[in-house]
């Protein structure tokens, strides 16, 4: 077993405050991710057959083909890769990492490897290779930085979707993505956080109040409204830890007369699935667009948050219709569009202290959503800076892919995977630093406390809540009552 | 040594050749196959054509990439590969080749700019060579094939600039001669099945990666069957 950049004490430190140390201690692996434990001679079998039960239902296949032939060994993508650029580990390389499965493809599954490797008796995958994958698989944050560095076009990022994909088959995946998916798919409260109905009740209530307090106007949310304009979904964590995002919001809505609504049996905009499984992928989308069709609402939005926002603008089509389902957006766009049409006023200048945006990789990557909050930004904020790289080539938190969620690993992604996102951040020498997304927020929180940098995290909404002039707005709304 | 000079640049050269072109067509056909096929299944036939051409060209004619990573290596890379494929197509010589054999000829290398670039190729492919030796990262993922490559490109560039520059014994001058033959002969033969694939299969690689990210509608059941786990909890 190699040596990883996270010391003996730290892991010890990290294993400490986990939930069930001895599942955890009867494994093997240095990052310990098995959901439980396993036969040890059957494994290399039983990746095979979910390998092949996969290749032959999917479309990866010939991009595996490809990529076996073309790729070149170059190298370049180690610059781009910010878990490479940490740890200095050349296991970490992303071409070494796409590299262990297409070795398996190839052995396996096309004539000429499986002859030379009958003939050599070599090659065959062993338990030790899949012990590697999954270590392998699983430091890597997902941002797909690799793919746009790659010479040759290999998508390094899409290999590591597929093996993760085929161990989650062989019941290799992190603990704390199944146990949600889980509940989120056949648990009673149908989202991952396993927020009951009537919490959530409670908590909209409770800040339905808070904002009549703040600015004197009843802004609402509201439940099961069918035929309205948007089916709203958030990450469900947001109602417990980012309510002033969701706030924001609401405001927004109410300033812009926005018909919209949130529906009671199905809140929650996350999919685990699009970082270990397809199958959950599929499943997730499937039953929320069912509850856009049950509340009949023409479009589907989705809240701040990178991975939610990428899996149903992509997966929904894919799932649901094609160019006939109903069109996903993110709430940026849709506070944008209301800022350019004139339905929403900002107060200029209302956030006058340093402000810098960090760029959700799900959202920023393929250019979808680059340009759309900085434009909001811009609207009410007087002393925005940018960090480089952004954008399209913007880098990483260190706790996208699922990782952010497995809290045993808070010290590997604060010290390693969010190594360069936290230079980035302290050279900007910002005081808020917005990051419109649930898991990007959560990782940055973790990673300027770990790394000392004195900077608030929050929402685009958070600060946009401030900054809202509603009597200018489309509604003209005015405080009914004097602010609290 | 003649005959065997002869049937070099002859029989074995069209045998090559052809392999060389089959081989190359073989792998382009699979390749557009197998899109063809993928985008059939894919639930979402909606592609980002604008980005992928935009991204395919940006690495085909790499000018603006070269100096936002690892400049030296990406120019050493691109300079070696402009050599690379313009002396072999435009030498004078291998035109007049082409001319007496099949008749036809095309614009030629000015023998200046050929001996330029000759000499370029080969101290970049030593440097690319030297480079995967030294840097730990490529040192770590680097095949036999990987050094073998730098080696063998570099073969008949050595050997062709000898035998149009440098005064020698005639004896000497064909052995020269056979290797240089022989050595672009198997290059051509290994193309289509090593890595070398890249110089057809790279313009494909963009649109690949876009459409393999669409994955084919409602694939769940499917799998689920295949693998005994229908109704299975998550």
């Amino acid at each position: 077993m190699r040596t990883r950049i996270i010391t003996a004490e730290q892991r010890e430190k990290a294993f400490a405050s986990t939930k069930k140390p001895q599942v955890i201690e009867k494994q093997r692996l240095d990052v310990r991710y098995h959901v439980e434990d396993y036969e040890v001679e059957d494994r290399p079998r039983r990746f095979l057959e979910a390998f092949a039960a996969i290749l032959k239902h999917t479309n990866y296949r010939f991009a595996l083909e490809h990529f076996i032939r073309i790729s070149t060994k170059c190298s370049r993508c180690a610059v781009q890769c910010p878990v490479y650029q940490a740890t200095g580990d050349a296991h970490d390389i992303p071409c070494y990492r796409s590299e262990l499965l297409l070795s398996v493809y190839r052995r396996h599954f096309t004539i000429a490897g499986s002859l030379r490797g009958r003939l050599l008796g070599t090659g065959h995958l062993t338990d030790e290779k899949i012990e590697e994958m999954a270590d392998s698989f699983w430091n890597c944050t997902a941002c797909r930085r690799c793919t746009m560095e790659c010479p040759s076009g290999i998508d390094h990022a899409l290999i590591t979707h597929l093996g993760r994909f085929i161990l989650s088959e062989i019941g290799i995946a992190p603990r704390a993505l199944v146990v949600s998916t889980r509940e989120q798919l056949e648990g009673a409260t149908a989202n991952t956080s396993a927020i009951p109905l009537p919490a959530l009740k409670d908590t909209l209530e409770f800040l339905e109040e808070d904002m009549k307090e703040e600015t004197g106007i009843d802004i609402d949310f509201p439940l099961d409204v069918e035929g309205v304009e948007y089916l709203f979904t958030p990450a469900v964590s947001d109602f417990l830890m980012e309510a002033e995002t969701l706030m924001g919001i609401a405001a927004v809505f109410k300033a812009t007369g926005g018909s919209w609504t949130i529906s009671t049996k199905y809140y929650d905009a996350i999919n685990y699935g699009l970082f270990y499984s397809d199958r959950m992928l599929e499943r997730i989308i499937r039953k929320l667009y069912a509850e856009s069709e049950r509340l009949n609402t023409p479009n589907i939005l989705i809240g701040e948050c990178g991975h939610a926002s990428r899996s149903a603008k992509y997966y929904v089509p894919v799932h649901c219709g094609g160019e006939n389902a109903k069109p996903v957006l993110n709430i940026m766009e849709y506070t944008l569009k209301m800022l350019e049409n004139g339905k929403l006023k900002l107060k200029p200048d209302t956030i006058t202290d340093r402000v810098t945006y960090h760029d959700p990789c799900n959202i920023a990557r393929q250019g979808w959503i680059v340009e759309q909050p900085r434009k909001i930004i811009r609207a009410f904020c007087s002393d925005f800076v940018e960090m480089t790289p952004r954008g399209t080539e913007n880098i990483c938190c260190g706790g996208g892919g699922g990782t952010v969620s497995i809290d045993e690993i808070r010290p590997y992604r604060t010290a390693v995977g969010g190594k360069a996102k936290a230079d980035q951040i302290r050279a900007t020498g910002a005081k808020y630093l917005i990051a419109p997304c649930a898991n990007c927020k959560k990782q940055l929180r973790e990673l300027v406390e770990d790394q000392k940098i004195d900077c608030e995290v929050v929402g685009l909404h958070d600060l946009i809540y401030k900054a809202i002039d509603y009597k200018g707005s489309y509604a003209g709304l005015s405080a009914t009552q004097e602010k609290g | 040594m003649e005959t065997l000079l002869e049937f070099a640049k002859g029989p074995l050269f069209r045998l090559t050749f052809l392999v060389m072109v089959l081989g190359l067509i073989r792998i382009v056909v699979l390749d557009v196959w197998g899109a063809i096929a993928a985008y059939r299944r894919a639930g979402d036939k909606q592609l980002a054509w604008g980005t992928a051409i935009r991204n395919t060209l940006q690495w085909l004619f790499p000018v603006r990439r070269v100096f936002t990573q690892r400049p030296v290596y990406s120019l050493f890379s691109i300079l070696f590969h402009v050599g690379l494929i313009i002396v072999p197509i435009f030498l004078l010589a291998h035109v007049q080749l082409w001319e007496s054999g099949a008749g036809v000829s095309w614009w030629t290398l000015p023998h200046v700019w050929a001996d330029v670039l000759t000499l370029t190729t080969i101290g970049f492919a030593l440097a690319l060579l030297l480079g995967r030796l030294f840097d730990g990262g490529a040192r770590f993922l680097s095949r036999k094939q990987d050094y073998i490559w730098p080696i063998l490109l570099m073969l008949p560039f050595i050997t062709g600039y000898l035998c149009a520059n440098a005064g020698m014994r005639p004896s000497f001058y064909q052995l020269l001669m056979l290797v240089h033959i022989l050595s672009g002969e198997l290059i051509f033969v290994l193309i289509p099945f090593t890595k070398i694939a890249h110089c057809v299969l790279m313009p494909f690689s963009q649109f690949i990666i876009a459409l393999a990210w669409k994955f084919p509608a409602r694939v769940d059941d499917k799998i689920c069957t295949t693998l005994n786990k229908k109704g299975a909890p998550v």
